[in-house]
């Protein structure tokens, strides 16, 4: 532009910077201010902690954090929610690449420990005075087992659990003539038989006995193979010594019992809809979920909708504990932490029986603790809350993630047969799971440092 | 400041905005992908020199392969069909119609809505039990189809669904193409007897070539990048026949950390889609 035909004075390049450029840079510094790890805090004395941002987990960590900062003053510590984004994996991952990692964050996935574990980003909370009496106290031999690295350290507290279980229609049982539930496999597959139904005569089944998720997200089979392979082969690994360990007869005979599920039409292929709950709708009588269910259900249930809860249906001549998946969620320390000790004893008092008791009662959430039901304040929110009873029973019997660097992959691969084999038949089982165990052998095998 | 070391110095500044963009967000991650592509990197992890061996791993990777020829399915179902809609449309908003202007709108509204939400949307549509199309068919007394869960079927109705959402973009460019050819032709040809199907295919159709084209490069690079809607309605299934390439690279990148084999996947789609567009310029070119 000619500054002086427009008639105006041409500007200086300091009248430029004052009036452009200093308030970009100064926006800019103020941004990398807002950006930047508070300073202040940083120290040895006072610990950050990141929660989930699940309402009733803000609520339990608010009370957590009020009673440790009245006890301990000089070493406070300051709680958040984890920041909001697509996914928390992708937060944490964020943070540790930002370098602004909390010191404690609690709800990471069991079956993730060992990425971040073997990545040394995390504290080997066995090397903290107290943590492997703490543990031994809180849990079982086989949970211990679960949670120790293949490096022989442990690095995460276990904290909370969501057994899967079978929720029922117990009118609808009742109306099919069934005393109890159907709980073996040819039982199941003979009352699916017997509810599956064209109710409008347009030819087309619309009444199933059952509906799990047939989206090939590989995090869907945990909710689907993997409780069933759990319940039929009583807790066993899917991963040992870095191996496949799950071409057996279990895993067989679970792709077995689901494709006939879909083959048979008992199981409905829809994808979950957003428009219909199909299970209060009762045009399914089973499916397989969590304890946050009875929350859901006493919300939206309609006048006379009974339900309750059994474990996972397991294979004809099954003996002994019927195993599930409990969704685990532990708690970690980062190694970005300047006193770890110090975040390992507010740990401990967020997992005090008091502090298990108020996470119960706030969220609807079990701690991953031994012997919760025979403690008294637990029994006594237990009989408050009945349905939840079937979940604290089940507890006693549950597995988590085994502990692999890889085992989203192991998921995904697994995952991709289970689709061939249950949903689309183009696989037997027992070709299903062997390539399967090939493919996740030649992934481990790859990968092995 | 010497008044010429001013002089000097403002072009720079002013430009200095770009650059930094182009630094910041065109060159360091092009640059830091290729150095990626030799590497092991699971983001949190050290970067582990592994030479070519990611280069080696893409050529004996099947699901890639596949992802590839489902993502060139999709184009070859998505492109015609959006060019055919959209330019069946043009022709009619550009005649004289009543409420003209509200369907020149209506047509246009899918490309502003979020992808993600018109995905959903479709989704329930698609639905195989309780979907409306499905429930559709069963009514007229047809059957139903499996939309979305037979593997013969899932990557058309993708593309039926990206049509539905991108085509009203397509109708604006034909529009304005079509409001370039000079009236004049068209009466010409009318005193000359020409039918309508002549004056579309003799006048219409070679006046907006030069759209045609770009539509069938814009329609190329968007088919090309095909990820919102397999990832939410599919995951790439049915038997990963909606498997888009870019999904494929999401996920190596995010599903499972491999950083440095999915920004080889990445550079090599890259190439792989300048290879297309170069040669339909050409063709192109030469056309005009």
């Amino acid at each position: 532009m000619n500054w002086s035909l427009a008639g105006i004075n041409k500007p200086s390049l300091p009248t430029i910077l004052r009036s452009q450029l200093i308030p970009v840079l100064v926006l800019i510094v103020l941004f990398a201010g807002a950006c930047q790890k508070d300073v202040s805090r940083q120290g040895s004395n006072n610990v950050l902690y990141w929660s989930s941002n699940n309402g009733g987990e803000i609520k339990f960590a608010k009370w957590a954090v009020e009673n440790w900062n009245k006890s301990h003053p000089d070493q406070p510590v300051h709680f958040q929610p984890i920041p909001e984004g697509q996914s928390s994996e992708e937060i944490i991952l964020a943070a540790v690449v930002a370098k602004t990692t909390p010191d404690i964050y609690s709800n990471i996935w069991q079956g993730l420990v060992e990425f971040y574990g073997r990545s040394g980003i995390l504290v080997p909370l066995d090397t903290l005075n107290g943590f492997t009496e703490f543990l031994q106290q809180r849990c079982d031999s086989l949970t211990i087992a679960e949670i120790t690295s293949s490096d022989g350290h442990i690095y995460q507290v276990p904290w909370k659990i969501n057994p899967f279980m079978t929720i029922y229609n117990e009118r609808i049982l009742k109306e099919m003539g069934l005393d109890s539930f159907p709980s073996s496999y040819s039982s199941y597959l003979a009352a699916a038989e017997k509810f599956k139904k064209d109710t409008n005569g347009d030819g087309y089944v619309d009444q199933w006995f059952g509906n799990t998720s047939v989206k090939l997200a590989w995090y869907q089979r945990l909710f689907n193979f993997y409780p069933l392979y759990l319940a039929a082969s009583g807790g066993m690994p899917i991963i040992k010594d870095n191996r496949a360990n799950f071409n057996n007869e279990h895993a067989v005979g679970v792709f077995r019992f689901l494709q006939e599920l879909y083959q048979k039409n008992y199981f409905s292929k829809q994808a979950e809809s957003a428009a219909q709950d199909l299970f209060i709708a009762e045009k399914y009588a089973t499916k397989w979920t969590g304890p946050w269910e009875i929350e859901y259900l006493e919300k939206f249930k309609r006048e006379g909708f009974s339900y309750n809860f059994h474990p996972m249906p397991v294979p004809d001549g099954h003996t002994g504990p019927i195993y599930t998946y409990c969704d685990p969620k532990s708690m970690v320390i980062f190694n970005t932490c300047k006193n770890p000790q110090l975040a390992f004893e507010f740990i401990k008092s967020m997992m005090s029986e008091a502090g298990d008791l108020e996470f119960l009662n706030t969220t609807n959430q079990l701690p991953r603790r031994k012997n919760m039901a025979e403690l008294p304040g637990f029994q006594a929110f237990f009989d408050k809350n009945p349905k939840m009873q079937a979940f604290a029973e089940q507890a006693a019997h549950v597995r988590g993630a085994d502990n692999c660097e890889y085992l989203i992959e192991v998921f995904d691969i697994i995952s991709q047969e289970y689709e061939a084999c249950v949903l689309y038949g183009t696989k037997t089982p027992e070709d299903a799971i062997a390539d399967a165990e090939a493919a996740v052998n030649v992934l481990l095998r790859a990968n092995e440092k | 400041m010497p008044s010429q070391l001013r002089k000097r110095l403002l072009p720079y500044l002013i430009v200095s905005p770009y650059l930094i963009h182009v630094v910041l967000f065109v060159l360091f991650p092009v640059v830091f992908s290729i150095v990626l592509t030799f590497h092991k990197w699971n983001i949190i992890s050290p970067m582990e020199f592994v030479g070519v061996d990611n280069y080696l791993h893409l050529f004996q990777d099947r699901l890639f392969w596949k992802s590839i020829l489902n993502t060139l399915q999709f184009l070859l179902v998505h492109i015609p069909l959006q060019i055919g809609i959209a330019l069946l449309l043009a022709y009619f908003l550009n005649e004289k119609l009543a409420l003209r202007a509200f369907f020149r709108a209506s047509f246009f509204l899918p490309v502003v809505i979020s992808g993600v939400v018109v995905t959903i949307l479709w989704q329930q549509l698609y639905g195989l039990e309780t979907g409306i199309l499905n429930r559709l068919l069963i009514s007229f007394g047809l059957g139903r189809v499996d939309w979305l869960s037979n593997p013969k079927i899932a990557i058309v109705s993708i593309a039926i669904m990206a049509t539905w959402k991108n085509v009203g973009l397509y109708v604006i460019l034909f529009l304005v193409g079509l409001q370039t050819v000079p009236r004049s032709y068209y009466e010409a040809a009318e005193v000359e007897g020409a039918t309508a199907w002549q004056q579309f295919r003799y006048i219409t159709l070679p006046a907006i070539n030069p759209t045609i084209f770009m539509v069938v490069i814009l329609s190329t690079v968007g088919g090309f990048s095909l990820f919102i809607e397999p990832y939410i309605m599919t995951d790439g299934g049915p038997l990963n026949s909606t498997l888009s390439a870019m999904l494929y690279i999401y996920k190596q990148a995010f599903g499972y950390y491999h950083m440095g084999y999915s920004a080889t996947l990445g550079i090599f789609f890259a190439i792989l889609i300048m290879g297309v567009v170069a040669l339909q310029k050409m063709f192109l070119e030469k056309e005009e």
